[in-house]
């Protein structure tokens, strides 16, 4: 076994939410806006409607290969080397999108809190603490969530109600404007975010209980509902369409807090939420690349690579994107399809296609 | 041992992030931006004035602003500096400010009336893209220019820019800050107004060691003249889109808030029923406006009611106001006031301005999704010819320490 730690409910909980929704924290409501305008709440929860059969695919997959992960069971879908293949591609793109987290990740403060630090420093140190927490296993991963996650929802929750005076609800009308197609399009960068939850299959065989991975991922995706339906309506109420035109909506929304001209300026939460947040979701996608390889390549530990995938990531992340305004054009409009094409949503449903039909023939026989 | 080592390397490596990090900025390397103003200057230019704190010289103490005579300190710097955008003129200050310009208290921005008439979306985006300045910077646009009128300072509070900021957040005039002027710019169903600023001579300033401002002390050698120029808020300045059209008085100031429904409080004076000549004057301090937009597919009209209550703070007349006939009367009156200065701002804005600046065009657009894209580019022609019915209902719920005026013969 690569792993020997076991994470137990509650923890898969938190995990599962930081690990979708943490970087859609600050610039998904502007995506979403730019194309529903108003109407983006709608949006959120159209995502995470349509997010539920990714999450229930995970899920079964899961539960026709108890106790294997996704690279595993893909070489018992696909037959050995097409299993190996497509679970090379699989890396590639968690690759992928972690350099892309890890961009994000630095960006956000070099744009906003530390201008002049260089993003290398960030990447580094942030690189750094996730490899030692992936040194000491998945159980400290998760247990170091589990002592953020209330931070981080304290946090989110104490920004929204500060911001009540700022919002105004005539802003979320007239309803439905912007029509069904927009409404749609609105919602697949969301829904994207959401289909990260196929991750998720990287650990179900570490839970406790296994069986439990259904109301896991239920309960995961109320509170994704909640937090992406937030995060969207504060935003529009408070800024209306504006959002769109925003880098990090959230921020903004956090900077017009003023309670009685003495309770001012409260980004350090946003700040700690990113921070908190941002370093847990690389992490656990960091883990899964980590993991992934071990059992792609049959190594008995994963521990020797985590050094090599943790400097492809940190170099990867410096390169992966032009400026950030290329980083977000691509996370709007390209990731989505990307994502959901193949590695989200695609894949998923044909490989269940394929076990379903592999398990008939073997029970007929 | 290797171990021990080891661990003692560790422990005398954390010392190296306690020490800080690069680029960080100390308070007194930076000059503190409380107020920016942005004129036009010639061949397209852009002119940024920036009022700079001198921290040194603002708390209290022997040298600061005790009203003890002694040297009378500048605790401002305000300069200015033509540029291409409002960063490149900041960048240029750089060769004559030492220290880095910090815009993150920024009280005010002021627009010259100048570079208002011409456009202003060109001025600003600096401050709403910058981290370093807020977008809850009040925003205010001058009668002349920009430069002028941060040219000042304030009698009570320690620089002009903060003694504005704090006038306007006690609601005079008409409060912006810099996402509601990006709001109204990026929607066609309202145009922005924004509070108007000049400097006016207000009073003179007394104190120990000071001249007496009186006609015989003029031929003395130290007698000053100290008539005292204060930062002003005169009203408000009318914009269509980006473009300043013209202005407005206090008292419609005050119509406009109340028919766009975002008035909190207001003093008003208006005629004794009974008494001509003698005045009533009032607070309004709880103010509902409902907007009821229709449409029958050819003319648009608004029905406006007002619902108001006031409380009774002066009385010039000898009227007896516990009567409820004259009280009612008085409602009247102060309704029939309330009525009016409404309408006198709605004609300016129709007849003189042809600007939305209720934000009506947001309320229609609310009630009529569908028709309004086929409206919005002339949306301000269609509020122009617009019939708007105003109904307002008055209600004076206190009168204050007495009922009847004491002085009044029974």
């Amino acid at each position: 076994m690569l792993e020997g730690g076991k994470i137990n409910a509650w923890q898969a909980v938190f995990l599962n939410v930081i690990m979708v929704s943490a970087t859609a924290l600050l610039g998904a409501p502007a995506i979403m806006a730019s194309q529903a305008g108003h109407d983006a709440w709608m949006s959120a929860l159209l995502a995470t409607t349509l997010g539920l059969p990714i999450a229930w695919i995970t899920i079964k997959l899961g539960s026709l290969y108890p106790g294997q992960t996704l690279i595993q069971y893909l070489e018992r879908i696909l037959g050995r080397w097409p299993g190996k293949a497509l679970g090379l591609l699989y890396l590639l793109y968690f690759t992928h999108i972690t350099s892309l987290m890890v961009m994000e990740y630095g960006s956000f403060l070099v744009d906003v809190f530390l201008i002049g630090t260089p993003i290398t420093a960030i990447v580094l140190i942030s690189i750094t603490i996730s490899a030692y927490i992936l040194k000491l296993g998945l159980e400290v991963l998760a247990r170091t969530n589990q002592f953020f996650f209330p931070w981080i929802l304290v946090s989110l929750v104490i920004t929204f109600l500060l911001v009540i005076p700022e919002m105004d609800l005539t802003r979320l009308q007239p309803v439905l404007e912007t029509g069904p197609a927009e409404i749609f399009k609105g919602s697949l960068a969301p829904l994207a975010w959401h289909g990260e939850i196929i991750a998720f299959a990287m650990i179900i065989p570490f839970l406790t209980k296994p069986g439990q991975a259904g109301k896991i991922v239920a309960l995961t995706f109320i509170f994704l509902g909640l937090i992406f339906f937030l995060l969207v309506a504060i935003g529009l109420t408070v800024f209306g369409p504006g959002l769109a035109n925003m880098n990090y909506p959230i921020l903004n929304v956090a900077r017009v807090i003023s309670l009685a001209t003495f309770f001012e300026r409260p980004e350090p939460l946003i700040v700690a939420v990113w921070v908190t947040g941002g370093l847990i979701k690389v992490s656990f996608f960091y883990y899964i690349i980590v993991l992934g390889s071990a059992q792609l390549l049959r190594l008995k530990s994963y521990r020797p690579l985590v050094l090599p995938v943790g400097a492809i990531l940190a170099a990867l992340s410096i390169t992966v994107s032009a400026s950030t305004l290329a980083m977000s054009d691509f996370i709007a409009h390209y990731w989505p399809f990307y994502a959901l094409f193949t590695f989200e949503f695609g894949f998923p449903a044909a490989l269940l296609a394929i076990a379903l039909i592999r398990n008939r023939g073997i029970k007929g026989q | 041992m290797m171990k021990k080592l080891v661990c003692l390397l560790l422990i005398l490596g954390l010392t190296v992030p306690l020490e800080g990090c690069w680029s960080r900025r100390e308070i007194n390397e930076l000059a503190i931006v409380l107020a920016a103003g942005v004129d036009s200057a010639p061949d397209g230019e852009i002119l940024l004035t920036v009022q700079i704190a001198r921290p040194s010289s603002f708390g209290g103490g022997e040298s600061g602003r005790s009203g003890v005579a002694g040297p009378q300190q500048n605790n401002l710097w305000v300069i200015s500096q033509a540029g291409e955008t409002v960063y490149d003129a900041q960048r240029r200050l750089e060769t004559k400010v030492s220290r880095n310009l910090y815009w993150g208290h920024t009280v005010i921005l002021v627009f010259g009336e100048q570079i208002a008439r011409q456009g202003i979306r060109k001025a600003f985006n600096f401050f709403t893209r910058s981290p370093g300045a807020r977008e809850t910077i009040w925003v205010l646009v001058a009668r002349g220019d920009a430069k002028e009128v941060l040219n000042s300072h304030s009698q009570l509070e320690t620089t002009s820019a903060q003694g504005i900021g704090a006038m306007i957040r006690a609601g005079v005039g008409i409060p912006v800050m810099l996402k509601d002027l990006s709001l109204m710019l990026a929607g066609k169903g309202i145009n922005p107004v924004l509070p108007r600023v000049e400097l006016t001579a207000s009073g003179t300033p007394q104190g120990p060691g000071m001249k007496e401002n009186i006609p015989e002390a003029e031929n003395e050698p130290d007698h000053g003249t100290q008539t005292h120029a204060e930062m002003t808020i005169t009203g408000a300045g009318v914009f269509n889109d980006e473009r300043l059209v013209g202005w407005l008085d206090m008292m419609e100031t005050s119509g406009l808030l109340w028919l766009a429904g975002r008035m909190k409080k207001a003093e008003i004076t208006f005629p004794s029923p009974n008494e001509p000549g003698k005045d009533f004057s009032a607070c309004i301090y709880r103010s509902i406006t409902k907007i009821e937009p229709f449409y029958d597919g050819q003319n648009i009209w608004f029905d406006i009611k007002m619902r108001m209550d006031a409380e009774l703070w002066e009385e010039q007349s000898l009227e007896k106001i516990t009567e409820p006939r004259i009280f009612t009367a008085m409602e009247e009156s102060l309704t029939r006031r309330v009525e009016q200065i409404s309408r006198a701002v709605l004609e300016k804005a129709q007849q003189d301005y042809e600007v939305d600046i209720f934000g009506f065009g947001d309320v229609w657009h609310r009630k009529y999704p569908r028709q309004w894209p086929a409206l919005k580019d002339r949306w301000n022609e269609e509020f122009a010819n617009a019939d708007v019915y105003i109904s307002v209902q008055v209600h004076i719920r206190r009168t204050g320490l007495t009922t009847n005026r004491v002085s009044r013969e029974d």
